[in-house]
C-alpha cells in the first residue's frame, strides 16, 4: 500500500470508466435513438453542430449533457431531500463500481481490482441498484413514482435469482469465481478446434443469463418500472441532471451487462486459435484487449436490437416468467451441469 | 351476444418464444442495415432543407390581392373580420378618392389568434384576401412579429382577375 | 269604432287608422319604406300593398284607412307577387354597393331582398349612375345611386324640423334628392334623415366608415344635453361609443333627437380625468381618499363651506353628495352650478343645457336643504368648496375661490382648470358611463345607463362619497345607484300614484316614469 499503488489504481479508474465506459454509455444514448430510428424508417437525431460540423449527430450526447445541466432542478414539495439527492448517484455508482473487477486484458494490471471471488462482488455490488429504484421513488413523494418503484424493486429482486443461479454452472464448469482465472479457462479448445467459451459449454445459461440481466437493467421488453410511454415510473419527478444521471446508468448497465457476457460467456479478451508465436508480445496484447471491447461493443448491440423489437410484458407475465419458467429452468441447468461434470 | 374468440392451441416451440424472438430481431436488423446502407425506405423529410409539397388548396399565409392599378382591392366592408371565428382581423376603414370609396387604412392579421379555418376568404366578397400564398406564417420572437400589416399582407398579393364583387369574368 | 278583418283575425280600431298599424298592432308583418310612425303618409313606394275586398287590386296598407267591413289579406300569393315585383323595380339601379355602405346590417332594403325577392336581377342593361359620396350637409353624407325615393328624409325636414331644405330632383328613374343650389343641409335635427332613410342613400359625417352596425352593443340610455332627456341609445364597439341614436319615446322625444346631443359623446373622448390628482399632481386613489380624510378633520368647526352641486348628476349622486355634506364639519351651503341656458326651439331642444335641474330640486327639497345662487355663495369666500360635476359656469370665478380656500375638493371626469386647482380632485363618469336617474322638464324620470367602462380608475361619484365616508364618518352612506334611488325616492310617487321606492331602479321601463 504505498502512493505508487494509489495512483495505479487511481488512473485505471480513470481510464476503465471516464475514457471508456461512460463515453461509451454517452454515445450508446445516441446509437440507440439512431438506431431506433433506422429501424422504423426514421433518421434519428443528426442536426446537433457546432458550426457546420454535423458529425452524423454525434454531437448530440454533448448536446444533451449541457441541457441536462443548464435545465431546472426541481425538488418536488415534500420530497427527502437527501435521499431525492442520493437515489440517482447510488443508481449510477453502483453499477460503475461493478467494473472494478472485469478484467480487460491478460494479467492483473488490466484489472482495476483483482480479487479471487470478482463474480460474487459484481452481484454483491449490482444489487445496490435496487436502491436507486426504490430510493428514488419513494423520495419523491409521488404516487406514481413510488407505485413505479415498488415495480422495479419486486422485479429486480425476482431476477436477481436467476442472473445469480446461472453463473453458478459457469463456476462448476471452470472451477472458479475469479473473472481472470475464468477468462484463462476459457482460452483452450474443446477437442483441438471449439474454443472452450461459457456459452459453448453453458448454451441455455448464457441465454437465462441474458434475459435476466436485461430485465435487471429494466428495459424493454422489461420496462415496467419506468414504462415511459404511458404508466409513470419511479423518476417521474426527476428532472435535469437527476434524471440523466439515472438515464445515464440504464446504458452503463448495458456496458456492464454487455462485459459481464463477454467475460463468463464470450472468453473475455482471449482471441481464440490465436498462435502468438513470432508476434511481439505487446501487439497481442494490444489485439486481446480490443477483441474484448468489440465483443463488448456487439453484445451492446445485440441487447438494443431486443429492446427496439419486442413489447414490454405485462406484470403477471414477467412474474410467471421470472419465478415459473427461468428460475426452474436455471435450477435444472445447474443439476444437469452438475451431473455431467461428475460423469465426466 | 358474445363473440367467441379462436386460440389455438400453442406448442412448445411456439411458446418458447426464442424462434419468434429471432424472427423479430431478422426483421429488425433487416430494416436497420437496409436503412444504414441505403436509406431507401426513409420517410423522413429533412424539414428546413427538404419541404413537403403542399396540395393545391393548403391554406398558408394571407395575401391581399391588387387591382389593375395595384391598389389594394379590398374595400374594408370588415366581412372577413365578422366571418373570423378567432377574432384576429382589425380594419380601419378610410375614404379614398376615387370612385371605390372606401378602403382599409391599416389591415392586421393576428396570426397568434389565427386558425387558418379560411372563413374570411369564403366571406370576402371581393377576392381581395386568400389564403393561398403557399407559404407557413413563419413563427417570430416576439408578439409584435405575429401581427401581419397591410404592407406586409400585400407583399405577397397579386393582381385578381375577379370582376369586383366576386363574379369571374 | 270600425271593425275589420285581416288574414281573418278581427280587430277593432278608432276611426282613422291605418291598416299597416292596425296589422302592427296585431303583429302581422307588413314591409315598407316609405311609411314612418312619425311622418305623414306618402304612399310612394307601394312595398305594402295588401288585398283588400274593397279593391280589385292591391291597395297599400299605409294609406288605407281601416272601415268597418274592410277584409285584408296579406298573405296571399298575389300580394307576394306584388312585393317580389316592387322590390324588383326598386332594385333596378341600386349599384349593391353593401360591402361599402354603412347602413349594410340595419338595411331595410336588404332584410326585403333577402325575405320577399332574394333572385338575381333580370335587368341587364347599364344602370343609371347618379351623383356619389357627395356631402350635403356639415353631417350628411348624400348617395343617390342608392336612394330608393321614399322621400322620408324630405318629409323629417318638412315637417319635424319645420326647415324644408331637401326636394327631389329629376324624374323617372333619374330621381334623386337633393339640397336646394348653393344651400345644404343645416338644421339642428339634420341627422334624423340618416336615422329615417331605409336604405344607405343619406349616412351621417360622423358614422361613415368607423365601424360596421352589426358589431355595436346598443345601451339604452339618456341624452344629457339639455332638460330634455331624450330617450337614445348608445352604440358602443370595444368600449367605445361609435354613435348615438334616438330611441322611440313617446311622451319625450317620439322618435327624433338633436344633431348637439348626438355628437356631444365627443366631449368625453378626450381631456379625461385619469387619476385622483392631490394640488394638481396624479396620486394613488386611496392614498387621495386618506389624504382627504385628514385634510377634513383640520377644518374648523366653524368655517364656511360650500357645496356645488350639478345639475348633471344623477338623483342618487346629489342625494349621496347632500348627505354627506351634511356631515362636514362648518356651517354648509348648497350652490347649483352647471352650464348656462342657451339656444332653445319648439321641438326638442330645451333652453336649460342641465338634464337633471328638476331632479336636483326634488332631491333639495326631500332633504329639506335651501340652495343659494352660485355667484352669491362664491361672494361669501367659502373656506372649503366641494364641486360635482363639470361645465360648470362661472368657471374662471370658481377657481379664484378655490385658490383663496383652505380645501377644495373636485369630482369631475375632465380634466382642466377645476382639477388642477383643487386639493384633491377625483376622477368620475361622463354621462354615458353613470348608472341613476335623471328628471326632466317635463316630470319624466328616465334610467341612465352606462355604455361604456373607463380603462382607468374612474367611478362614480356615489361611489368616491361611500368610500370616503368609510374613512371620515360613523355612518356609513349606501354607494349602489339602485340602494340610493329606493332612499332618495322613498317620498316621491309616479303620476299615476305607484311609490316609486316599490318599483325600484330597475322598475323604470324604457319610456322612464311621470311623475306629477
Amino acid at each position: 500500500m504505498d502512493w505508487m499503488f494509489m495512483l495505479i489504481a487511481l488512473l485505471k479508474v480513470l481510464v476503465v470508466l471516464v475514457v471508456f465506459v461512460l463515453m461509451l454509455g454517452a454515445v450508446l444514448t445516441w446509437v440507440e435513438r439512431r438506431m431506433s430510428a433506422l429501424i422504423q424508417d426514421r433518421l434519428g437525431p443528426n442536426r446537433a453542430q457546432i458550426g457546420n460540423v454535423r458529425a452524423w449527430g454525434l454531437l448530440h450526447p454533448i448536446a444533451d449533457m449541457f441541457k441536462a445541466f443548464t435545465k431546472e432542478d426541481f425538488v418536488p414539495a415534500g420530497a427527502n431531500r437527501m435521499l431525492f439527492f442520493l437515489a440517482p448517484a447510488i443508481a449510477l455508482a453502483s453499477t460503475l463500481a461493478c467494473f472494478a473487477v472485469i478484467p480487460f486484458g491478460p494479467g492483473e494490471h488490466f484489472t482495476i481490482a483483482p480479487l479471487d471471488s470478482g463474480m460474487l462482488f459484481i452481484i454483491a455490488i449490482g444489487s445496490f441498484g435496487i436502491y436507486g429504484v426504490a430510493l428514488g421513488g419513494w423520495a419523491s413523494n409521488n404516487n406514481f413514482g413510488l407505485l413505479g418503484a415498488l415495480r422495479g424493486a419486486a422485479q429486480l429482486v425476482s431476477y436477481e435469482v436467476t442472473m445469480g443461479l446461472n453463473l453458478v454452472g459457469v463456476f462448476a464448469v471452470f472451477g472458479t469465481m475469479s473473472l481472470s482465472q475464468l477468462v484463462l479457462g476459457q482460452g483452450e479448445l474443446l477437442w483441438g478446434w471449439l474454443p472452450k467459451w461459457g456459452v459453448v459449454v453453458q448454451p441455455v445459461g448464457f441465454v437465462l443469463f441474458l434475459i435476466a440481466s436485461m430485465a435487471e437493467n429494466k428495459r424493454a421488453p422489461f420496462d415496467l418500472p419506468e414504462g415511459e410511454s404511458e404508466i409513470i415510473g419511479y423518476f417521474a419527478e426527476f428532472s435535469a441532471m437527476r434524471f440523466a444521471t439515472f438515464f445515464l446508468t440504464e446504458f452503463v448497465e448495458i456496458v456492464l451487462i454487455a462485459a459481464i457476457a463477454a467475460t463468463v460467456f464470450f472468453g473475455g479478451w482471449q482471441i481464440p486459435w490465436l498462435d502468438p508465436q513470432g508476434v511481439a508480445g505487446g501487439f497481442i496484447t494490444v489485439a486481446q484487449i480490443g477483441f474484448f471491447v468489440f465483443k463488448i461493443i456487439a453484445l451492446c448491440w445485440l441487447q438494443m436490437l431486443i429492446r427496439w423489437t419486442l413489447p414490454r410484458f405485462r406484470y403477471d407475465q414477467l412474474m410467471n416468467l421470472g419465478w415459473k419458467v427461468l428460475l426452474p429452468l436455471s435450477l435444472a441447468n445447474i443439476v444437469v451441469t452438475a451431473i455431467v461434470l461428475a460423469l465426466s | 351476444m358474445a363473440k367467441l374468440v379462436d386460440r389455438p392451441k400453442a406448442d412448445l416451440v411456439i411458446r418458447s418464444y426464442i424462434p419468434e424472438v429471432l424472427r423479430g430481431l431478422r426483421v429488425t436488423s433487416r430494416h436497420f442495415w437496409v436503412n444504414f446502407l441505403t436509406r431507401k425506405n426513409v420517410v423522413t423529410i429533412e424539414y428546413p432543407e427538404e419541404k413537403y409539397p403542399y396540395p393545391p388548396r393548403f391554406r398558408g399565409q394571407h395575401r391581399l390581392m391588387k387591382r389593375e392599378d395595384d391598389s389594394v382591392r379590398c374595400v374594408a366592408c370588415f366581412l372577413c373580420a365578422t366571418a373570423c371565428p378567432a377574432d384576429c382581423i382589425t380594419i380601419k376603414a378610410g375614404e379614398r378618392s376615387d370612385k371605390n370609396e372606401k378602403y382599409p387604412v391599416s389591415f392586421e392579421i393576428d396570426y397568434i389568434r389565427c386558425i387558418f379555418c379560411g372563413m374570411c376568404e369564403e366571406a370576402c366578397p371581393c377576392d381581395a384576401i386568400r389564403l393561398d400564398s403557399g407559404d407557413h406564417k413563419l413563427p417570430g420572437y416576439t408578439r409584435e412579429e405575429e401581427v401581419l400589416q397591410k404592407e406586409d399582407l400585400l407583399a405577397k398579393g397579386g393582381l385578381s382577375i375577379a370582376k369586383q364583387g366576386g363574379i369571374l369574368q | 269604432m270600425p271593425t275589420l278583418k285581416i288574414d281573418g283575425i278581427e280587430i277593432t280600431v278608432e276611426p282613422g287608422t291605418r291598416i299597416i298599424e292596425a296589422c302592427d298592432r296585431l303583429g302581422i308583418d307588413i314591409p315598407r319604406f316609405c311609411y314612418h310612425p312619425g311622418l305623414s303618409v306618402a304612399a310612394n313606394c307601394r312595398m305594402c300593398l295588401v288585398e283588400s275586398n274593397r279593391s280589385p287590386k292591391p291597395v297599400p296598407s299605409c294609406y288605407e284607412m281601416a272601415v268597418d267591413g274592410l277584409e285584408i289579406q296579406t298573405k296571399t300569393q298575389k300580394v307576394i307577387d306584388a312585393r317580389r315585383a316592387v322590390l324588383e323595380y326598386i332594385l333596378l339601379n341600386h349599384p349593391i354597393d353593401c360591402p361599402i355602405c354603412d347602413k349594410a346590417g340595419e338595411c331595410d332594403l336588404q332584410d326585403l331582398y333577402f325575405a320577399h325577392n332574394y333572385q338575381p336581377s333580370r335587368h341587364a342593361f347599364a344602370k343609371f349612375h347618379k351623383p356619389k359620396a357627395r356631402q350635403i350637409g356639415p353631417q350628411i353624407m348624400a348617395d343617390s345611386e342608392r336612394c330608393i325615393n321614399c322621400t322620408r328624409c324630405i318629409r323629417v325636414c318638412d315637417e319635424i324640423a319645420k326647415a324644408p331644405q331637401l326636394h327631389q330632383v329629376n324624374r323617372g328613374g333619374r330621381t334623386y334628392i337633393d339640397v336646394f343650389p348653393g344651400t345644404e343641409i343645416d338644421h339642428p335635427y339634420s341627422m334624423c334623415v340618416s336615422d329615417v332613410c331605409p336604405v344607405g342613400a343619406l349616412t351621417t359625417k360622423d358614422f361613415r366608415f368607423k365601424c360596421r352596425v352589426w358589431f355595436t352593443n346598443g345601451t339604452q340610455s339618456v341624452c344629457g344635453e339639455c332638460s330634455r332627456g331624450c330617450s337614445i341609445r348608445i352604440d358602443t364597439y370595444r368600449n367605445e361609443i361609435q354613435r348615438i341614436m334616438p330611441r322611440e319615446n313617446p311622451t319625450v322625444n317620439q322618435f327624433w333627437a338633436c344633431d348637439a346631443g348626438r355628437l356631444a359623446y365627443h366631449n368625453y373622448e378626450t381631456d379625461r380625468l385619469q387619476s385622483a390628482k392631490a394640488n394638481g399632481q396624479p396620486v394613488a386613489s386611496d392614498a387621495a381618499i386618506t389624504q382627504l380624510a385628514t385634510a377634513l378633520d383640520s377644518v374648523a368647526s366653524g368655517a364656511r363651506v360650500l357645496v356645488v352641486l350639478s345639475p348633471s348628476m344623477t338623483n342618487e349622486a346629489a342625494w349621496a353628495a347632500i348627505k354627506v355634506g351634511q356631515k362636514l364639519k362648518g356651517m354648509v351651503r348648497y350652490a347649483i352650478g352647471g352650464r348656462e341656458a342657451g339656444f332653445k326651439d319648439d321641438i326638442l331642444i330645451c333652453a336649460d343645457k342641465a338634464p337633471n335641474r328638476a331632479g336636483l330640486a326634488l332631491v333639495l327639497k326631500t332633504l329639506g336643504v335651501e340652495a343659494v345662487p352660485l355667484s352669491a355663495a362664491l361672494a361669501g369666500s367659502p373656506q372649503a368648496i366641494y364641486i360635482f360635476g363639470d361645465d360648470h359656469h362661472l368657471e374662471d370665478v370658481l377657481v379664484k375661490a378655490m385658490d383663496g380656500a383652505q380645501l377644495s375638493v373636485v369630482f369631475s371626469a375632465k380634466d382642466g382648470p377645476l382639477a388642477n386647482a383643487a386639493s384633491f380632485a377625483f376622477p368620475t363618469m361622463s354621462p354615458y358611463e353613470i348608472d341613476g336617474t335623471w328628471l326632466n322638464e317635463f316630470g319624466i324620470l328616465q334610467r341612465v345607463r352606462p355604455a361604456l367602462t373607463p380603462t382607468w380608475d374612474a367611478r362614480p361619484i356615489e361611489k368616491w362619497l361611500g368610500a370616503l365616508t368609510t374613512r371620515l364618518l360613523d355612518e356609513q352612506i349606501a354607494d349602489d345607484p339602485a340602494e340610493l334611488f329606493v332612499t332618495a325616492m322613498s317620498s316621491v310617487n309616479a303620476l299615476d300614484g305607484t311609490p316609486l321606492a316599490a318599483s325600484g331602479l330597475d322598475g323604470i321601463g324604457p319610456f322612464g316614469i311621470a311623475l306629477k
